[in-house]
């Protein structure tokens, strides 16, 4: 193998790539970037075996070939490089690197030690625009569960309808949904539960302008535009009936700034618990007033105006879960609505943008 | 000769149920705290005016509700009671550096060496300051027990009850303690009971002519001379004040290297219950649990798991631990010499409880309001039959 390529384009495309590579691994080729040189220039590739990302970069190639080197080690490497091109070749397992007067060998490993890809058959591919894409990614991947112990709540759940598709994700406490109108051009009727990591990816490689190809096979998903691909795993379901637990009937309303309410959260948040992130919530009229009571800590207390309709209401909140919301609402104000201090408040944005877009928090019980 | 006294609060959680709610359980005298009205659940504490009923702390509340039909069933209001635990437990620190909380509502206090500060009042006199000082500051009504050793004031504090005061100086300690049953003894329990009274031992008094020796040979040497010593109000006089802890934790060293899978999940089923029970004790929840191994070479390896919202069902904890060893076994397999399990990043109960959206529906979430009221219930049995009342069937032998 042998190829020149710019420092730009190979910071590039180790960027690019190595966000899928594990920092540990029991398979040590794992923690490799396969290089490989063809006609249409240098592919990278990186892969922790759930999630892969493969990336075309320009170069010049003289001779095709393939290699896997320690994708740290390069990174590292490609940000120290002086500002020069840069020749790659290989003897064997051996990659060799000249920038300029300096030259770095590295061992690398043979290709065939590394995970093929999945097999996804993108001849019955459907398009989605990357904007749309960000947007739901954006919107919903924050609520995903943590927790190893529900692998069914690690994923985002991508519903795709015949006129609509839809984004949603919970960890059990809180919920987020965006549903989008869509004329679901040759997209199958699917629920496909997919790791946020992915979709951290399929968010951060392609652009908003682009029209990405999606296909899926039983196990897998895979995304692509150009020589930018990335496959994923899908979370095997059931998801739970989220359906259920949206309330239907919360009818005490509250219409808040959004950047008043989020400061004084904020404010609030300082003083409460670092375990439960506590603040009380009291609606009485056009005031809420928030507080916090810290054990061996302290306390706070502030009043803010909303426009509140139902009788007064006092309901505790893990006081993260409400900014975390709040950050992802696209408008200035935001309508909150509760039915009682035990039930699920929903949060929504108050100015209809594109697509329903619906949050739920579960309060923090105050008493008991 | 130490000055030891135990306060041990009357009906505790009666007490914080009424204090919770003034004009509700703060008005009923057939009291029922635990369970729910419609039958279910176990007591935590009955008030003292449904005792005359026959109800019982750890007796199903449907059983309690049969013998007292017109008590009132209350949960327990966790908030309360550890609020009110803390602020005894304050009051108690103005008068002596020296506090042991042995569970939420009774603290050992040495009081040896301050008996300058106290102006050289008798331990009585300040017990009773004692007493009116948490009634003034917490609203709580307590008995105290004093003695120069644990068992003499636990039993005194028993005596005392309710609201009151009962110092044993030490000279009279033997013929106090012949005045009580062989069951009421702390560490006595009911299998032990049950042997003694087959060998027609009921009364201390009973059992006080045999000899160490003789007891010994009935009961095996460690417990019969444990017992020949309790009996005569002998025994440990050391109050160890329990600083704030960091992290709770229990461990165990085998007798043998365990290697097996099976054998490793009992222990760390029966540790994390400890633990866990260790936690609930002191009306804390944790985010953490860490699970440490020794390995038969002594390497110590360990593992931790930190989530979001904090924990304190034997569910919950358990089914980190048991994860977090099937990690370090798959790392290293090797028979291991000891096992712990540890919680830390504590909350209290106080700071509220995180509500889940999928309660039952499914295993979504790591506890729910379900998994905290069992081991609420096996806390009351174990309180009330002792720490093998009840456990999982699968750590039977």
């Amino acid at each position: 193998m042998r190829f020149t390529i710019t420092r730009e384009n190979l910071q590039q495309g180790l960027a690019a790539v190595g966000a899928s590579i594990p920092t540990r691994t029991t398979l040590p080729v794992l923690s490799n970037i396969l290089i490989e040189a063809g006609e249409d220039g240098v592919q990278m590739s990186g892969t922790d075996l759930d999630i892969a990302v493969t990336l075309r970069v320009p170069a010049e190639v003289e001779e095709p070939g393939a290699i896997t080197v320690p994708a740290k080690k390069l990174q590292e490497l490609a940000r120290e490089l002086p500002e020069a091109p840069a020749r790659v070749t290989t003897t064997g397992e051996r990659f060799e690197l000249t920038c300029g007067k300096a030259t770095f060998r590295l061992n690398g490993m043979p290709r065939d030690e590394f995970p093929t890809f999945p097999e996804v058959d993108f001849a019955s591919s459907w398009r989605v625009s990357g904007e749309l894409m960000g947007r739901m990614i954006e919107r919903t991947s924050f609520a995903v569960s943590t927790e190893e112990s529900r692998p069914i709540l690690n994923g985002v759940l991508w519903q795709l309808g015949d006129r609509e598709m839809r984004m949603v994700a919970t960890n059990g406490h809180r919920l987020a949904k965006l549903t989008i109108p869509s004329d679901g051009a040759n997209a199958p009727n699917a629920d496909l539960i997919v790791p946020p990591k992915a979709l951290a990816q399929v968010q951060r490689l392609f652009d908003p302008e682009d029209e990405i190809e999606v296909a899926r096979s039983e196990n897998h998903l895979g995304f692509r535009k150009d020589g930018t691909r990335v496959y994923t795993r899908l979370i095997e379901g059931p998801y739970p009936n989220y359906e259920q637990v949206i309330p239907k009937d919360n009818d005490r309303i509250a219409i808040a700034d959004k950047e008043t309410l989020t400061r004084s959260l904020r404010r609030m948040a300082v003083v409460a618990s670092d375990q439960t992130h506590r603040v009380r919530l009291a609606f009485v009229g056009t005031a809420l007033r928030l507080s916090v009571e810290t054990p061996d800590l302290g306390d706070a207390h502030e009043e803010i105006e909303v426009d509140y309709q139902g009788d007064a209401l006092d309901i505790g909140f893990n006081a993260n879960y409400l900014l975390e919301v709040l950050r992802y609402m696209p408008s200035d104000e935001v309508k909150l609505s509760f039915k009682a201090p035990e039930r699920a408040a929903t949060v929504e944005p108050t100015e209809a943008s594109e697509g329903a877009y619906l949050c739920l928090i579960m309060p923090l019980r105050l008493l008991e | 000769m130490r000055r030891l006294l135990l306060l041990d609060c009357d009906q505790f959680f009666v007490q914080c149920a009424r204090l919770a709610d003034p004009d509700g359980a703060g008005r009923e005298s057939l009291l029922l705290v635990g369970g729910s009205a419609d039958g279910r659940g176990v007591v935590t504490s009955a008030s003292y005016e449904t005792r005359v009923f026959g109800c019982r702390s750890a007796m199903p509340t449907a059983q309690a509700l049969r013998l007292c039909p017109q008590a009132k069933v209350v949960p327990v209001p966790r908030d309360m009671c550890g609020r009110k635990s803390r602020e005894v437990r304050e009051v108690l620190e103005t008068f002596t550096p020296l506090v042991e909380a042995a569970s939420i509502d009774e603290a050992y206090l040495d009081m040896t060496g301050t008996e300058a500060l106290h102006g050289r009042e008798s331990l009585d006199a300040t017990a009773r300051r004692i007493q009116a000082v948490v009634k003034e500051r917490t609203d709580i009504t307590v008995s105290i027990g004093g003695g120069a050793t644990r068992v003499v004031a636990k039993l005194a504090a028993e005596r005392a009850k309710p609201a009151g005061v009962l110092v044993v100086a030490p000279e009279d300690a033997a013929s106090f303690m012949a005045g009580f049953a062989l069951r009421e003894i702390p560490g006595v329990g009911p299998v032990l009971a049950e042997r003694l009274r087959a060998m027609g031992l009921v009364a201390i008094r009973d059992a006080l002519p045999l000899s160490e020796r003789e007891l010994e040979d009935m009961l095996g040497p460690g417990r019969g001379a444990w017992l020949f010593e309790r009996m005569r109000g002998r025994g440990s006089d050391t109050v160890e004040p329990d600083v704030a802890a960091k992290q709770i934790s229990r461990e165990e060293t085998f007798p043998r290297d365990l290697g097996a899978d099976d054998e490793l999940e009992r222990e760390i089923l029966a540790l994390s219950i400890r633990v866990a029970s260790d936690l609930r004790r002191q009306a804390l929840r944790a985010r953490t649990v860490t699970v440490k191994i020794k390995d038969g070479d002594f390497q110590s390896r360990s593992a931790s798991r930190t989530v979001d919202v904090p924990l304190e069902s034997d569910r919950a904890i358990h089914g980190l631990a048991v994860d977090l060893l099937r990690t370090l076994r798959k790392r290293r397999r090797t028979p291991a010499r000891l096992l712990g399990v540890a919680v830390s990043h504590f909350a209290t109960a106080e700071e509220g409880t995180q509500l889940v959206l999928f309660d039952g529906a499914m295993d979504a979430t790591l506890e729910s309001d379900r998994d905290r009221r069992l081991s609420r219930a096996g806390d009351a049995l174990r309180e009330r039959f002792g720490p093998d009342a009840i456990r999982p069937g699968s750590l039977l032998e």
